[in-house]
């Protein structure tokens, strides 16, 4: 396993900016703790960036606030830029849940965010097509959601966020509700697909050894108040494989992570599984 | 064991008898209803003007053969025209009121006021309203029918997972993408018993217009039976409303089929079925 230095020599682009974020549920000066307050982060263009952190500690807020789900109290989200407020597909997000159309084919899946774009049929057929075959799901394109397993399911999810073309890819805890095995192999297809687009994406886990395993850069959250305690680049290059995990270079990066996250949350049960 | 069984059903039986096993298993008790029918007439136990006999019921059946297709038309135009136009309000009522709060704050008073009244109560009204004649009947229908979707469909609305709007969403569905390609599609299995329930109170719905003051339809004639004490008579309307109700409803489960066929509640037995056992 080669060990870099520091990703990429090319002084890389700040796609998305994020400042003096505040965000609290309920109303705006309730006297409601907030989730999130004065947090700042900023990520670079084609770079997947993983958010690791407790479960409440806000990083699921974060995306949706990222996303244009949510409104913030204060602070701005800049994309490329400009100030995004509302829902696009400029930033297509894939969720925990299982957010597949039921009513709809696979393909007619695939071809949602084209459809709302208001792409011609033959258009749209050609580039789900296209996608469904990244996430090897071509010969089943004419199935229900129903006659597909949890981990297919998850694919078709990824490949109708991917078709929408968009800047960036908000990840949250997509892969949480899978068994190991299905989870690690999509994974493994995920970098693929991703490898080829080269998107900037957010992944946003629980799951330290996938944060490493998959992105560029992991940051690690504490809560009360969401804060970013940790930034790491990670060194290991690509393409990477089931063997990185198990290299001492990779275990000695993710407990040096998980102990000093456990120190900083004071909290032993904060991450599972590490 | 159950292959055994099979097995050995089918090398006893015929197997035209297997085949329509279950058809025959349902004709037992109506078969049985009607012998017993005709045996306590025959024993003269019940008066033919209460009860008649199956056989008197098939006679006034041949007599009333020239009437019943303009009646049924009349009928089958009432109640059809009553639900589709009811069925349509009602829909919109409930798309409106869950996309603006502003159509709920107007509306919604008046819809939770009208949802208890009995409609029945409304005919006296109607007819003093629409006149005699077929608008106060198809009146009748469609208001009984947008009630029961208009309440179906906001709950059914209400009851949407986020999940899938926040998908539409971030996938660029503005709002009324969100209505056309998310909402609709979502609620519309769970408007399916509404929309039976709807169809089957159609048919109450127009037999009592008919009752206050029509000149023609099967309800009319019904009326007519009674005036003339032709019990006989009575049965046979009552059972032509059953098989128009029971083809009506045959026709929408049709449908139904074929539009929801994404979700799991397909198979003939049912989940609970599949789980407990059928035998």
């Amino acid at each position: 396993m080669t060990v870099m230095s520091t990703p990429s020599s090319i002084a890389p682009r700040i796609l998305i900016s994020i400042s003096d974020l505040r965000f609290s549920y309920g109303p705006a000066g309730a006297g409601v703790r907030p989730i999130l307050e004065g947090f700042d982060l900023e990520v670079r263009e084609s770079e997947l960036l993983s958010i690791v952190g407790p479960s409440g500690c806000g990083k699921s807020t974060l995306l949706s606030i990222i996303a244009g789900l949510l409104r913030v109290d204060a602070g701005t989200v800049l994309v490329d830029g400009a100030e995004r407020t509302e829902p696009g597909p400029d930033r297509a997000m894939i969720f925990q849940e299982d957010a597949v159309f039921p009513w709809r084919t696979v393909r007619a899946n695939v071809e949602y965010g084209l459809q709302m774009q208001g792409k011609s049929r033959a258009e749209r057929h050609r580039i789900a097509d296209e996608y469904l075959r990244l996430v090897g799901l071509v010969d089943v394109w004419d199935l229900f959601p129903r006659q597909l397993s949890g981990g297919m399911r998850k694919r078709v999810d990824v490949a109708r966020a991917m078709a929408v073309q968009p800047q960036i890819l908000l990840l949250d805890e997509p892969f949480a509700a899978l068994d190991v095995m299905t989870k690690e192999q999509l994974q493994l297809d995920f970098l693929g697909v991703w490898a080829k687009t080269q998107l900037t994406a957010i992944f946003v886990t629980h799951d330290l050894e996938e944060a490493l395993f998959l992105s560029d850069r992991v940051v690690v959250m504490s809560r009360d108040p969401a804060r970013v305690i940790r930034d790491v680049a990670v060194p290991f290059s690509r393409p990477r494989d089931r063997t990185l995990r198990t290299s001492q270079e990779f275990q000695e990066l993710r407990g040096e992570l998980a102990e000093q996250l456990r120190f900083e949350t004071g909290d032993l049960e904060a991450i599972e599984a590490t | 064991m159950s292959t055994l069984r099979i097995a050995a059903h089918s090398a006893l039986r015929p197997a035209i008898f297997i085949r329509h096993r279950n058809v025959l298993r349902r004709l037992v008790v109506p078969l049985v209803i009607l012998g017993v029918w005709e045996l306590v007439c025959e024993l003269g136990l019940v008066r033919p003007l209460i009860l008649p006999p199956p056989h008197a019921v098939w006679d006034a059946f041949t007599g009333m053969k020239g009437q019943l297709p303009g009646a049924i038309l009349t009928t089958l135009s009432i109640t059809l025209t009553g639900f589709l136009i009811g069925t349509a309000i009602g829909l919109a009522m409930g798309l409106v009121m869950a996309y603006s709060v502003i159509a709920r704050d107007f509306f919604g008073t008046i819809f939770d006021f009208l949802r208890p009244v009995p409609i029945f109560a409304l005919i006296p009204l109607f007819l003093l309203w629409f006149g005699i004649g077929k608008p106060p009947e198809v009146a009748l229908v469609s208001m009984g029918c947008a009630v029961i979707l208009g309440v179906s469909t906001s709950e059914a609305i209400r009851n949407i997972p986020s999940i899938y709007i926040r998908a539409g969403l971030t996938l660029g569905a503005r709002r009324s993408g969100i209505y056309r390609t998310v909402i609709i599609p979502y609620i519309f299995p769970h408007l399916v018993g509404a929309i039976r329930l709807a169809a089957a109170s159609a048919w109450g719905l127009d037999v009592a217009a008919e009752f206050m003051g029509s000149q023609q339809g099967l309800g009319y004639l019904i009326i007519e039976q009674q005036i003339y004490l032709r019990t006989a008579g009575i049965f046979v309307l009552v059972f032509v409303y059953c098989i128009l109700a029971i083809v009506f409803d045959v026709l929408i489960a049709r449908i139904e089929r074929h539009v929801t066929r994404w979700t799991e509640r397909r198979s003939a037995k049912g989940i609970v079925a599949s789980i407990v056992g059928s035998q």
